[in-house]
């Protein structure tokens, strides 16, 4: 990075062989932020997996979910962290530590299936008025603009409350539970920086020499859209996608914050809201938390702006 | 490029002519955003109270009779088709009258009115802060490109933009507040002509929490810029000129990069509004998002409804700012929407 | 601060001998790959109110070198060697601060590029402003009324109106003009101007030259001209220095260059350029071969692989710069230059070698 910036001042010959790599990229070592991300949420995912799924593989470490833990012969409340609790303990006597690794799953979850809605409502539209613009353009500029117009806490928070109404009127809704309400809520909220991007790549891609190639030779235009700009469009996606997820589940803590999130388990930001009250107590129970968060949201954050430096998008990094 | 060869002569009566032309097309489009928004949130908080008596008992709460029912129904017009409905409440919102409480039998208005004011200075306070640190931090960070401040920075800012308010606000109350005590728990609202220290006090931690985040997304987007623009050949030409390094910096090369982070002020806006919302929870603060999020649980649809319309109308009147100050910063752009 | 000022000022119209002396000039450029040796020991001098053409193919240092004169290259992974005299003051270890006080003031530049060296946010009057402004410590309306002059010498039409309007409004040659005008502004001594004409349209580029050289002779100054293009300086410059690969290969006054050239690559520039005698279709030659790898620049002669009278000596030993016996203002590095029998033999065994090879 240092001295190629300079290039341009540089009058490399043309016949120059690349430059010398670094021993880190020839041994393939990637670079620190994306092995601590990638380790950090593989870490996460598997370990909330087990606890969920095979409590009895990480007994040794985790409690059950509804244990409260004891001490002297009563409910141990906001225990300081020790060996045997290593986050503390908080308001009813649970561990923190096993509530933080319970609440991960519903977060992931949520993450990564309201990122799904957007990317492909918002991949669509995206594409749709990057390919034809004109009015189908125009008309979906509108829509998301409106759809930028409102805050998307906002949004999520009356989307959500009104979902919750409807449940009981329409019984076709019964399937909507709170993580689907909020997997979908957030997706929506989602859509509009994810067309917005996906419309300025498809934009420059249309008038490629490839897109113009297909054209020429004849091809109509659902090969042009799924056979050629579709799969160029992939690394855009997954950038967005990643810094996405970032943001959306900072979004879902907001929401359990605000009384919002799923009952069972408790999510992070559930966690923070039900130990605010006693902060000047125990910080343990709201700062532990907060760094699950802050790591969760920065690991993705890392790997959506490592994939944008690697496919050079600009609009997607923060 | 082409077109610049032979470019396009303007009186200065025409190019202002154009001006206009361009403000109203803009001026339409963020009438007609409006519209729908606030049309489409009525609309989604009517969804599925299909018997005529349904707004009124929701928004009435509680055990009620069918006597008030009535009476609410007939006297905002629920019973009326919803456009009609829009009609009318579009009306008061003109006129100045936002609808009525249901619930606490009070204009919106007198309701409302302190609790806008803090949401009001929250967010002015947060954007103003994010930028003024963002902007001379980048410029900074530019200067001295991939030195290790530079890239002390850099992570920094990226992990700022990693922290959400919640756990922004968390870890400031844990420091300020707990720790060192020098900052009260609850963001109480003073009013700067009442008591400006306390005022100050109360507002720096939530403000805090706010724009940090977001003022470490605008420092990136600038930083990017601003290297960018200081490898162009007019910086060079600016040294060749004998033109001091601050000169360059802030009259050649801040202005020629302010463009990512303008645009991005619209859409940071609608997030530090979302924000607060959180902020003024944690907090305790009685502001718009406190209130927003007590009428929803509660159904009072008319102050949703209100105060919706306020953060939506303020949010499209900043992007509608943003778009023509950018127009003001580059005489190109000025050129090209005239053209179109 | 101000001191300075007038001490280099005094010292450039006053002190006798060259404004511009080169011992030994490098640039080296530190990347991953290794160090670029942009400039490879680099030695002339200039005259004042002299011109002269820098030539060679991009890659050869030209730019770097016109650069390292000035100053202007970024400071971080750049070493830079040798001695430059301006005005009899040494010039080439000064930092930005010090320098800052010549560029503009004695020493101007003129960019390739008249799309992206003009800041496009700003009027066309207020950057000419910029350095009397500056330098001269002109008022507001001083300074807006040397501008508007100054722009009457470039020849540009209503020069009030295009005082008030930004760079996009003007046409690629108005903003040759203007860049000519901004680096006018102070009077400098020594112009350097890094092909100021590659980006514009051919009708263009004479005017721009002509406007360079009368320029020149008004205001007694020295002109760099740097380019790739031998046509461009053939009438426009006193004196031609070639480069090849970061270093200076031949260096002789303009017309004794074109007509008793030493070096073979000077001999390939020149034909590769089209001339109005050939017949038309005549087919151009081209040099064969890349420009030499500057990290590992080949040893002995730096042209020899891509040489068409190679020799085994000019694969070994470096050819030094020395002068022709009959003209000592012209140097040239080679072993076997052109005209002497040595040159003759090789060029017919190596055709005959390629004639075989075929």
């Amino acid at each position: 990075m240092t001295a190629t910036i300079e290039a341009p001042v540089v009058e490399m010959p043309a016949d120059a062989p690349p430059p010398k790599d670094s021993l880190r990229k020839r041994l393939h070592i990637p670079r620190f932020s994306v092995l601590f991300s990638v380790l950090w949420l593989v870490g996460l995912t598997t370990l909330t997996l087990l606890a969920n799924y095979a409590p009895s593989v990480v007994q040794s470490i985790m409690y059950p979910y509804s244990t409260k833990i004891r001490a002297n012969g009563k409910a141990a409340k906001y225990l300081a962290p020790n060996a045997q609790n290593w986050f503390g303990t908080g308001k009813s006597a649970e561990d923190i530590f096993s509530h933080c690794i319970y609440g991960a799953k519903v977060t992931l979850i949520i993450g990564v299936g309201a990122t799904l809605v957007g990317l492909i409502v918002g991949g669509f539209i995206g594409i749709v008025s990057g390919y034809f613009r004109g009015w189908t353009d125009r008309i979906s500029s509108i829509f998301t603009d409106c759809l930028l117009s409102i805050p998307p806490l906002l949004l999520a928070l009356i989307l959500i409350l009104r979902l919750d109404d409807l449940k009981d009127v329409y019984s076709w809704l019964s399937w909507c539970t709170r993580t689907w309400q909020i997997t979908l809520t957030l997706g929506l909220v989602a859509v509009a920086p994810f067309a917005r991007i996906v419309r300025a790549q498809t934009l420059t891609l249309r008038e490629r020499e490839f897109v113009m190639a297909a054209r020429s030779l004849g091809a109509n235009r659902s090969r042009i859209i799924f056979r050629e700009l579709l799969p160029n469009l992939v690394p855009a996606m997954l950038t967005v996608a990643f810094t996405g997820l970032g943001i959306l589940i900072a979004a879902e803590a907001g929401l359990a914050f605000l009384g919002l999130g799923v009952e069972s388990p408790h999510t992070w930001g559930k966690m923070i809201d039900i130990a605010r009250d006693d902060i000047d107590k125990a910080w343990w129970a709201t700062v532990f938390p907060c760094l699950m968060l802050f790591l969760t949201v920065l690991s993705f954050n890392l790997l959506g702006d490592e994939l944008a430096r690697r496919f050079d998008i600009r609009e997607a990094s923060v | 490029m082409a077109a610049a060869a032979h470019p396009p002569r303007f009186g200065s009566l025409l190019l202002f002519e154009v001006l206009v032309r361009y403000l109203v097309q803009r001026l339409l489009r963020f009438a007609v955003v409006f519209f729908i928004v606030t049309f489409g949130l009525m609309v989604l908080m009517r969804l599925g109270m299909n018997h005529p008596g349904d707004p009124a008992r929701t928004m009435l709460g509680g055990t009620v009779t069918q006597a008030q029912i009535d009476d609410v129904t007939a006297r905002y017009h629920l019973d009326s088709r919803l456009i009609v409905q829009y009609w009318f409440w579009l009306k008061g919102m003109v006129t100045g009258d936002m609808g009525v409480s249901v619930q606490q039998n009070l204009p919106v208005s007198t309701y409302i009115g302190t609790r806008v004011l803090v949401t009001f200075f929250l967010g002015v306070y947060s954007l103003l802060l994010a930028i003024v640190v963002a902007i001379p931090v980048a410029v900074f960070q530019s200067y001295k490109r991939d030195s290790v401040r530079d890239k002390f920075l850099s992570v920094s800012s990226f992990a700022f933009v990693a922290i959400p308010p919640v756990v922004m606000g968390v870890l400031l109350i844990q420091l300020f507040v707990i720790h060192l005590g020098w900052f009260p728990r609850t963001g109480e609202k003073i009013y700067p002509w009442d008591d400006p220290v306390a005022h100050v006090k109360n507002f720096a931690l939530p403000v805090l929490a706010l724009a940090l985040p977001v003022g470490a997304v605008f420092s990136r987007l600038l930083r990017a810029d601003m290297v960018r623009t200081l490898q162009s050949d007019f910086i060079t030409l600016a040294s060749a000129k004998g033109v001091s390094t601050q000169r360059i910096l802030w009259r050649h090369g801040l202005r020629n990069s302010l463009f990512s982070l303008v645009t991005s002020i619209g859409l940071q806006l609608a997030g530090i509004v979302g924000g607060a919302i959180v902020v003024e929870q944690l907090f305790n603060m009685k502001g718009m998002g406190t209130l927003l999020v007590s009428t929803i649980l509660s159904k009072d649809l008319f102050v949703v409804q209100a105060l919706s319309a306020i953060i939506v109308a303020t949010v499209v009147m900043v992007n509608l700012v943003v778009d023509l100050s950018y127009a003001l910063i580059d005489p190109r752009i000025r050129q090209m929407r005239a053209l179109s | 601060m101000s001191q300075t000022v007038n001490v280099t000022q005094a010292a450039t119209r006053e002190i006798a001998g060259p404004l511009l002396e080169l011992t030994d000039v490098t640039t080296h450029f530190r990347t991953p790959r290794g160090m670029v040796r942009a400039v490879d020991g680099v030695s002339f001098t200039l005259d004042r109110g002299q011109s002269l053409g820098i030539v060679g193919e991009s890659g050869s240092g030209k730019t770097i070198l016109s650069r390292s004169i000035m100053g202007l290259l970024p400071t971080r992974g750049t070493e830079r060697g040798g001695s430059i005299k301006f005005a009899g003051r040494e010039v080439g270890n000064l930092g930005r601060k010090q320098m800052r006080t010549i560029w503009g003031k004695e020493m101007a530049m003129i960019f390739q590029d008249p799309m992206t060296s003009l800041n496009p946010l700003m009027k066309i009057g207020a950057q000419i402003s910029e350095p009397l402004r500056i330098h001269l410590g002109m008022s507001h309306a001083d300074a807006a009324a040397t501008a508007r002059r100054l722009l009457q010498d470039v020849r540009i039409p209503e020069p009030d109106r295009r005082l008030e309007q930004y760079p996009h409004e003007l046409s690629g040659g108005m903003r040759q003009r203007v860049m000519i005008a901004i680096a006018m502004a102070c009077g400098p001594t020594a112009l350097f101007a890094d092909e100021p004409t590659t980006a514009l349209d051919v009708t263009v580029q004479a005017q721009i030259l002509d406007l360079l050289g009368e320029q020149r002779r008004d205001r007694n100054m020295s002109l760099v001209l740097v380019t790739h293009d031998l046509g461009v300086v053939a009438g426009h410059t006193d004196e031609i220095a070639v480069m090849y690969g970061g270093k200076l290969v031949e260096k002789a006054p303009t017309r004794r260059l074109f007509a008793a050239m030493k070096m073979p690559y000077t001999e390939a520039l020149l034909a590769s350029i089209p001339k109005m005698a050939d017949p038309s279709h005549t087919r151009l030659s081209v040099i064969g071969g890349r420009p030499p790898d500057l990290v590992h620049p080949p040893i002995g002669c730096r042209f020899a692989p891509r040489c068409p009278y190679a020799r085994e000596k000019c694969q070994s030993d470096e050819p030094p710069l020395i002068a022709t016996d009959d003209d000592p203002s012209h140097t040239f590095a080679c072993w076997y230059p052109v005209g002497s029998p040595e040159y003759h033999e090789s060029r017919e065994r190596n055709a005959a070698k390629k004639v075989e090879a075929a």
